[in-house]
């Protein structure tokens, strides 16, 4: 009974305690990026303290930060005062509840970019804050089976697929890594690089007859990926335990590997197909909720978010590259010079075909790269006719792009009302 | 005749026996082998978590919890949690003992229904209740405070204090109690007297419970609190996308005050057994 009473006496004591805690004037920052604990750490230690007053830097998940902004902004009173998270993100919230900041006069160094942060409306709805892009990488001793005359710099996806079966065969194991896992991002891959490199369209040419090409190459490579990929969310991880030496992932989800290990691995470009190399960004933005408890302090932590030294010290936190002109220091660390290099020589290939974020989609942005996942699982977990799933999969994109009315983006030809499914 | 029958039932309990053992050993195994794995990588350094074949031996490389130890916020947000467990177990029973006392000692209406209703608070999911209860919290003042996540776990933990106190509470006979009143109790003293005493064990069983679902709880703490963060809320989320051997100290660091609580109160839940074989 002492024990018991002791533990209870111990809690209601505590609990009185805690009461008298008052409230604190910090800025709050909200984020849906930087997540890993040692991220977290590191926009704390190195990017946030220099700000001049505290601030409070909590990372969340996505739907735990939703809940949260949106009951603040429900209850028309918050404690949030700065929110960062990605443009699909900001892009399913109404853009009332966002403060205009246009008058803070930042912008990115990019044009496309700063029109993706007007939400449509005519103000910078959330200011760009960092880009980032999915790349390859591979494990040094997968390179020796490199198909003959392959330039890694330069791969179509049949190398690509012919250098997986080759170190299928040399090991016996299936090497090639795909983040297929529910918290994966592989619905980039089809959007941002499958579709562009095959069909030069994501959305007219979902259902054409180079898509069908495009699903099949996937499968072919499919079958020299380790079937644990649906598992794998985190390619670093396959990368430093060795189950996988070929991957594909955002340059942030393989840092670690980079970092760790930095004589043991390559970073790449992406392969190219028939219509190019396609790529896509990866953008995260600034934006102040209108129920932010100091305005005037979460407008200057977002000024001081877009300085060049801060920008670099986001770069080293969380390899999210600036998004405003500044000279990078040579002092990186190996995954930031990895993965810079191989978005630049990604970028500048002759055969590039950069993709744009999905915009105009407003809250069914999920729902869009729900169909691209459930025409994966279909085709390539379930095995099911590529024809069938595509005509069925269309009707469902249709109505999205109907129903939203969005407009194409690249590498989709513009059309006049919304992008059409051909 | 007699013979094969008694060597016959000598190996029936030899093997009995030895059934017994070896469940008890998987049952043990089941519960330790996870911990224990989970020890040792917390404990290796991060090439040894992420190398295979796994060694079974820990390294004593504290460079995971070293970390830990230096991230900012964590010994406020593991206070929370001890805090909002607490105060949920401790609300959890007022509110929840004398409810089970109702129901196995009076008749009234809606009896059965009041049963059901209680159960029902958890046919809702949490992310559903998270948005509304947010914004309810935010007008009130109840927002970020540790009792007002203290008051939704509690809600959360009491179907399980009336469920497993109720069955204990209605093998107690109420001539116990009766006894008690010719004595000169009253119904209040003859409850903590004689009743109390008796289902205190079940009691400390729906403690644990509800300590346990306060700090497991990641959904609800996650919105409702943002300044005054629980462990879990501060670090479960977080860990899924975080370096391997991070995942395993993290994990470590919540299940271990869990653990260390559940010791802490062991042996009032060992004598439910007592009542039960009674």
């Amino acid at each position: 009974m002492t024990l018991f009473t002791k533990v209870i006496g111990a809690a209601t004591g505590a609990a009185l305690t805690c009461t008298a805690f008052a409230a604190q004037a910090d800025v709050l920052f909200g984020s849906t990026q930087a997540n890993p604990v040692e991220e977290q750490q590191e926009m704390r230690e190195q990017v946030l303290s220099g700000f001049g007053s505290p601030v409070d830097y909590q990372s969340n998940d996505g739907g735990a930060w939703l809940t949260r902004l949106n009951a603040e902004l429900q209850a028309g009173s918050g404690s949030i005062g700065a929110l960062g998270a990605l443009h699909g993100d900001f892009s399913a919230m109404n853009p009332d509840d966002l403060v205009d900041l246009t008058d803070l006069g930042l912008s990115s160094n990019s044009e496309k970019f700063n029109t993706l942060a007007k939400l449509g409306t005519d103000q910078m709805q959330y200011v760009p804050w960092m880009q980032a892009s999915y790349i390859m990488a591979a494990n040094k001793q997968a390179l020796q089976y490199l198909p003959v005359g392959a330039d890694i710099d330069a791969l179509t996806y049949d190398q690509l697929i012919q250098w997986t079966a080759n170190v299928q065969e040399a090991t016996g194991e299936p090497k090639f890594g795909f983040p297929a896992s529910p918290k994966g991002l592989k619905h980039r891959f089809f959007q941002g690089y499958l579709y562009p490199s095959y069909t030069n369209g994501v959305v007219r040419t979902f259902a054409s007859d180079e898509a069908v090409v495009a699903w099949e190459k996937f499968r072919e490579l499919w079958s020299h990926t380790n079937p644990g990929s649906t598992n794998f969310s985190f390619m670093q991880e396959q990368l430093l335990s060795g189950d996988a030496w070929i991957v594909f992932d955002h340059t942030s989800r393989l840092a670690q590997a980079f970092n760790d290990r930095p004589d043991d691995f390559v970073a790449f470009p992406a392969p190219a197909g028939p219509t190019g190399r396609g790529f896509m960004p990866v953008l995260a933005g600034i934006a102040i909720p209108r129920t932010a408890p100091d305005m005037d302090a979460a407008k200057a932590l977002v000024t001081y978010l877009l300085k060049p030294e801060t920008q670099i010290a986001t770069l080293r936190a969380t390899n999210f590259f600036p998004v405003i002109d500044v000279a990078l220091p040579d002092d990186l660390p190996p995954s930031v010079k990895a993965a810079g290099a191989a978005v630049a020589k990604m970028s500048a290939s002759a055969d590039a075909n950069p993709g744009l974020l999905p915009a105009g989609l407003g809250d069914k942005g999920g729902d869009f790269s729900r169909v691209y996942v459930d025409t994966f699982e279909r085709i390539i977990l379930a095995g099911q006719d590529i024809r069938t799933v595509l005509d069925d999969q269309k009707v469902v994109l249709d109505g999205i792009m109907k129903e939203t009315g969005a407009r194409c983006w690249a590498p989709d030809a513009p059309s006049e009302g919304a992008c059409p499914v051909e | 005749m007699t013979d094969t029958v008694l060597v016959d039932a000598a190996n029936t309990r030899k093997w009995g026996r030895y059934l017994y053992i070896s469940s008890v050993v998987l049952l043990c195994a089941w519960v330790l082998v996870p911990i224990y794995f989970l020890m040792v990588n917390t404990l290796s350094s991060p090439e040894t978590v992420n190398s295979f074949p796994k060694t079974l031996v820990p390294e004593f490389d504290l460079g995971s919890l070293t970390f830990f130890a230096g991230f900012a916020g964590m010994l406020t947000a593991l206070k929370n949690s001890v805090l909002v467990a607490g105060m949920t177990m401790v609300m959890s029973i007022l509110i929840g003992a004398p409810a089970v006392y109702a129901l196995s000692r009076f008749e009234f209406r809606g009896k059965s229904t009041f049963r059901l209703l209680i159960l029902l608070t958890r046919a809702f999911p949490l992310p559903l209740l998270a948005l509304p209860l947010a914004v309810m919290f935010i007008r009130t003042g109840l927002d970020d405070t540790a009792f007002g996540l203290a008051l939704v776990h509690t809600t959360l933990a009491v179907p399980f204090a009336v469920l497993i106190t109720f069955s204990l509470f209605s093998g107690i006979p109420i001539e116990l109690e009766e006894a008690a009143w010719t004595l000169g109790c009253t119904r209040l003293t003859a409850f903590t007297m004689v009743v109390l005493p008796l289902i205190m064990p079940g009691i400390t069983a729906s403690a644990i419970f509800a300590f346990v679902i306060s700090w497991n709880e990641v959904f609800a703490a996650a919105v409702l609190t943002i300044e005054n963060r629980t462990l879990t809320a501060f670090l479960l989320q977080n860990l899924d996308t975080s370096p391997l051997h991070l995942k395993f100290a993290g994990g470590f660091i919540l299940v271990v005050p869990a653990l260390i609580f559940i010791f802490a109160v062991r042996k009032y839940l060992f004598a439910m057994w007592g009542i039960a074989n009674r």
